[in-house]
Formats: structure tokens, sequence, C-alpha cells
């Protein structure tokens, strides 16, 4: 159907300049509505023509008073709305109900379109006989733009699902986010309880209950849990549900924002595995430690006492039969005496060792003068002479006193054995506190070692010499070295074939 | 009113409470090197020490078996370990006041703090080398056959 922009007549033309004579004779009523610049308010013919103009009108639309007086009020309209004859529909819709509201497009005089709520009023005289009608023209523009850009906003939103509920729980709009998260579309799933998101378990505890109490009560309900996708597979979500009131306080509904969860959920359970694991991994290795322990017990007992019967019975041998054996014999018995000696120091270091990796080492503050002082007493008494110890008194290390004793002591003994032949021994102990730590050194002046070599002396039964040249286990250094990291310290060596020896611990003071 | 004054015993029994023949053999040899006179008797686990001091089955002869006045004892034994022999000893009430020394080559402390919960007169480490051992079994014997006054046990009194 064309449209009809057009005046329709000149009689009618009249018939609104009338209409107008009466609404300026109402002198206040007029300034109000001339003052008024937001809203275009005017007065149509009962044909539709226009018939009063203000100011707002004319700000909105373009048109000056003396242009659009007269005119028809469809040519505000878009060709769409005139295909389909909307202002005429307008019109008969207020003259039979009194009222007609609507928003949509409008044209300006240019051309441009605005968003516009119109409220159209049937005016009518006392009889009943209809006048013409009020016209209240409302530019939404800024308003629709913005909300169109917040719902493009959220509907663009892709890793969030966004949607709203009404009160009870049914959907009433949904983004893309929501789409690709929960695999529905808009139309499958507007309409429906959001409860088909809900594991069937979760359905039957009344969950999707209890988050809407919860967010109607306190204004917001947020958790985490399994949800459903349409194909019936689950994810890990985090759900933000949000009760929405309008001004009056009235609950309208809730919007939901929910996310999906599931790889960071992966990745907290990995690192769950991880922690589970590593927990049964320390289960086992306090197993095993157990079972150390009572393999380094049962080592210490059955491993001891046929050595005590091999020495027992070569000193009995060489006791009560001495006079009998012939010089060589005596000296084999020597070696087996020496043997046994031998054997059960190793005996006692390869436990101290194992001891030392073992058990737990707790730390406390411990005097180091005393500590040096204990480690010297074990020396044997002929040897201390050659022992001189620098430690101020009142220095103080945070270690396991009985540890760092028997290091201390190793150290030293180390340092005595290991002196130049035709040479003397002598062993320094100095210590001093260097910056929140203790330094302990013990310095020879023996054979020294060659750097190649540094790591080694550290290992156990890692031997430079032979046992008949300097006995020993081959241990004492080793029991050094992991004592002294049990103890949070470290320790390192300066040395060289025949510059003696220096060691140097650091442990943390008390 | 009359004490009775406990008289030094005249010559010392002592129970061995041992399973390694090599040990005891040794052990008997330090005591031989010592001067004083000390009579050992041997029981070789757990079981048998508890018969022995019950005087049960072929220990009822007491002269043969007789009740000793001191018991070694050794923790790790077959049968029955030396600290249940030693909580055995304490709940009867003929024996509960024996001195009880254990001779054992733990050094566990476990077992050290344990013994003397369980009411151990002594906790002994056995000696490394046979020189250590005659210089301890000569101590022992010294002192408990010299000086230590012994209790009144009552299926003797």
């Amino acid at each position: 159907m064309p449209a009809n922009p057009r005046p329709a007549s000149p009689g009618q033309h009249k018939n609104s300049s009338q209409l107008d004579r009466e609404l300026q004779s109402g002198k206040i009523f007029r300034l109000l509505v001339e003052r008024i610049q937001d809203y275009a308010i005017f007065l149509l013919d009962t044909d539709g023509c226009v018939a009063s103009w203000n100011p707002g009108a004319e700000r909105m639309k373009g048109y000056r008073r003396d242009e659009i007086i007269g005119k028809h009020f469809s040519v505000f309209y878009t060709e769409p709305d005139l295909a389909i004859r909307k202002p005429w529909h307008e019109l008969e819709v207020a003259a039979e109900t009194g009222r007609y509201e609507d928003e949509g497009w409008r044209l300006r005089k240019d051309g441009t379109r605005f968003w516009a709520n119109v409220i159209i009023t049937a005016v009518r005289d006392e009889n009943g006989t209809l006048l013409g009608f009020g016209k209240i023209t409302r530019d939404l523009s800024e308003r629709r733009e913005a909300e169109q850009r917040y719902r493009l906003l959220i509907e663009g939103v892709t890793d969030y699902a966004i949607f709203s509920l009404d009160p009870h729980g049914v959907v009433t709009s949904w983004n893309t986010g929501a789409q690709r998260i929960k695999g529905y579309s808009a139309e499958e799933i507007v309409g429906r309880h959001f409860s088909s998101f809900y594991t069937p378990e979760d359905a039957e505890t009344g969950l999707p209950r209890h988050v809407l109490k919860t967010a109607a009560e306190t204004g917001h309900y947020a958790g985490e849990g399994w949800r459903v996708r349409k194909d019936g597979t689950r994810f890990w979500s985090s759900v933000v549900v949000t009760a929405l009131r309008n001004e009056g306080g009235e609950l309208i509904g809730f919007s939901k924002i929910t996310r999906d969860m599931s790889d960071r959920k992966k990745l907290l359970d990995t690192i769950q595995q991880h922690a589970d694991e590593l927990e049964l991994r320390v289960a086992e290795r306090e197993q095993t430690n157990a079972e150390l322990e009572a393999f380094s017990y049962s080592v210490s007992h059955d491993l001891r006492s046929p050595l005590r019967a091999i020495e027992g019975f070569a000193d009995m041998l060489a006791t009560d039969f001495g006079e009998q054996l012939p010089e060589q014999a005596k000296i084999y018995l020597e070696q087996i005496a020496t043997a046994t000696r031998r054997m059960n120091r190793l005996v006692q270091d390869l436990l101290e060792y194992s001891r030392l990796s073992r058990i737990e080492l707790t730390p406390s503050a411990a005097d180091i003068a005393t500590v040096i002082e204990n480690a010297r007493q074990q020396v044997d008494e002929a040897m201390r002479e050659h022992i001189h110890v620098t430690a101020p008194a009142g220095l103080q290390a945070h270690v396991h006193e009985p540890t760092l004793t028997q290091v201390i002591y190793n150290l030293i003994a180390n340092g005595l054995k290991f002196h130049a032949a035709g040479k003397q021994p002598r062993v320094e102990v100095m210590a001093e506190r260097l910056a929140g730590k203790i330094r302990i050194k013990v310095c020879d002046e023996g054979i020294g070692i060659a750097p190649e070599h540094h790591d080694r002396i550290f290992q156990v039964f890692e031997r430079l010499h032979s046992t008949s040249k300097y006995p020993g286990t081959g241990i004492g250094l080793a029991i050094v070295k992991r004592g002294i990291q049990r103890m949070g310290g470290n320790i390192s060596l300066q040395s060289g074939p025949g510059k003696g020896s220096i060691f140097t611990l650091e442990l943390p003071a008390a | 009113m009359i004490l009775a004054v406990q008289m030094k015993v005249e010559r010392v029994i002592a129970l061995v409470v041992e399973d390694d023949d090599s040990d005891f053999q040794l052990l008997q040899a330090a005591f031989g090197r010592t001067p004083g006179d000390l009579q050992l008797h041997r029981t070789d686990d757990g079981e048998s020490a508890v018969a022995y001091l019950s005087g049960e089955s072929q220990f009822s002869d007491r002269s043969r078996y007789p009740l000793p006045h001191l018991v070694l004892l050794d923790i790790k034994l077959p049968r029955r370990s030396g600290l249940e022999v030693l909580q055995w000893v304490r709940k009867q009430p003929g024996l509960c006041r024996i001195p009880v020394i254990m001779l054992t080559s733990s050094r566990h402390s476990i077992d050290v703090n344990r013994a003397y919960d369980y009411g151990a007169s002594a906790y002994i480490s056995k000696p490394e080398t046979m020189k250590e051992l005659t210089e301890l079994m000569g101590a022992l014997k010294h002192v408990w056959t010299r000086w230590v006054e012994f209790p009144t046990l009552e299926k003797r009194a």
C-alpha cells in the first residue's frame, strides 16, 4: 500500500489552527510545554495533521513550526512503518482505547532515524467528541544504543555463559558463551527451567532451588560444581548468581554467570594427584626408613656378635696359649685382632652414617666453644696437645649438638692422622661469627689433598691412602658432609698436596 | 625390736640368659680371669629363663638349679625377648625384687629406656673386646660379691 505523507485537505488545516489557538489561550500550560526541550509535545487533529509544535519537537525532529503545522504526522515514520500503515493504526487504537504507546524508529526532517518512545493520547471534549490527539515523543536513541551495546557486549562474550532467569528460574536470555559452554541455542533453552543444567544428583538434593533461594535472600550466590551440557557431558563450573530487583525492591529475576573451569579443575586435580602421589612416596619412604632402622639395628646386633667371638677367642688364644705358640702364630693373632677392631669401627661408622641420613636432627642453640671442647675431649689424651682452639665465648649456632660434636671430632681426627712423615701433627680449630652464620675452620699442616680428589673424599668408603699407611674406615668425612648438610650448613675444602688442608664449615647462627 | 640384718651372701649365684654360645664362653672366660667367686648358671632363651626362675619342670631341683641372686639378661633372645622376661620377673611376687642387669649388644635408646621402664637394675652394652669384657666382669664380680646387699625373695624366705 502506498504511503500518504501529504496533508489531507485545507479544511483540516483550519481545524488544526483553531485547536492551536485553544491551547495558546491556556497561558501557563502553554508556557510549560513551550519550555520543554527534552520531549516533543504536539497536537494532531482528528486526521493526524500536526496542529501544534513545541521547541522540544523542533529540536528532536528538525522541523520548524511553520514547516510542519498542517502536515500529516506520518512524515515522521519510516518506509516499512508506512507500508503497514502504522501511523493510521496508531490513531485508531488511541481513539478506541484513549492511549497508544510504542517504541520504534522515527525520522527527522533530514531523513536520519532516531529511536523514539511515543505516547499518543486521544483528546475529547466534555461531550466525548474526539477533538484530536496529544502526542509526546521522547528520543531514546542514546539509551537504546547503550542498551544495544551492552546487549551485544554480553551476547558476544564467549568465555562466560551469561544469561538471565525469571524469579522462578526459567531462562529468559542467553548469550554466545552460554551456547558455547552449555551447548543449547537460545531458541532451545529460553523458556526452560535452569535446573536442566544440574546433575541429576544435585537436582535431586534441591541444589537449583537452594541457589535461587540463597541469591534471593542474600543478593548473591557463588559456587563451583559439576554442571551438565546439552549432550549430557559434565563440566566443572564456577557460578555466580545475582538477584535482580527493580527500584521498588521487587525480585524480577536473576542473572547467572557461569564459567567453564574444567581446565582449571583438571589442573587442580592433577596437582592434587601429584600431592597424593608425593604423600604416598613419603609414606613409602617412611616405611623404607623404618625398615632401614630395623636393618641397622640388626646389623648392630648380629654383625657385632660374631666379631666379638673372633676377637675374644683370638685374645684367649694369645692370653691362654701364647707361651706355646710360635712367634709367627702370635703375629697372625695380632692381625686377627687388628682386623676385628677395624671391622668394629666400620660397622659403627656405617651405622652412624645411616643414622645421620635417617633420623630427624632437631636443632637448638649450641655454644660453639663447648662443642669444640667436647670434640677435643674425645681425642686420645696424648694427642690433645696438638690441637689449638680459637673460639670466642658466646658464639652460638643453631645446630644438632651431638652431630656437630661428631663432625668436629672427625675433622680433628682427620687432621691429626694425615700429618706429614717426620713432622708433628698440628690441628687448628677457629670459630667466628660472620653475617648470620657461624664459620668454623679446621686446619692442619698435613699431607694435603690434590684438588681432583676434593669431591671424592666426602663419599663413603673413599680412601686416598692404604689402610696400612693411614688407618681408618673411609667413612669419617662422609659423616662430616652428611651431618653438615642435614643441619642446613655447608662445607668447603682448600687444600693441595703438601700444603695442608683447611675445612671450612658454615652453619646458621643462633 | 630386733632388726634382722641381711648377711652378705656366701657365694653369689648369677643366672646368665644368653643364646650365643660364643658370648657365654667368652663371658665365662672373662669371669675366670678375674679374682673372686661367682657361680654362673645359664639358660639360652627367654622361655627357659622363665622356667628356671619359676623352678618348673627340669629346673625344679633347686640344688642343681638354685634360685640366683642376680640375673644377667640379653635382650635379643629366641622365643621370649629379654624385655618380656624382665616384665614377667617384675610381676612375680616371689621374684620381683631380684636384681636384673641387661647385658646386650643393643645400644638402641628405645631398648635402654624400655629396660629401665620395666625395672632393669642396670643396662650394660656388651664390650667389643675381650680386654674390655674382662675389665667389666672383674668390676661386676667385685661389686656384686663384695658390696651389694641383696633383697629377701619371698620364695627363699
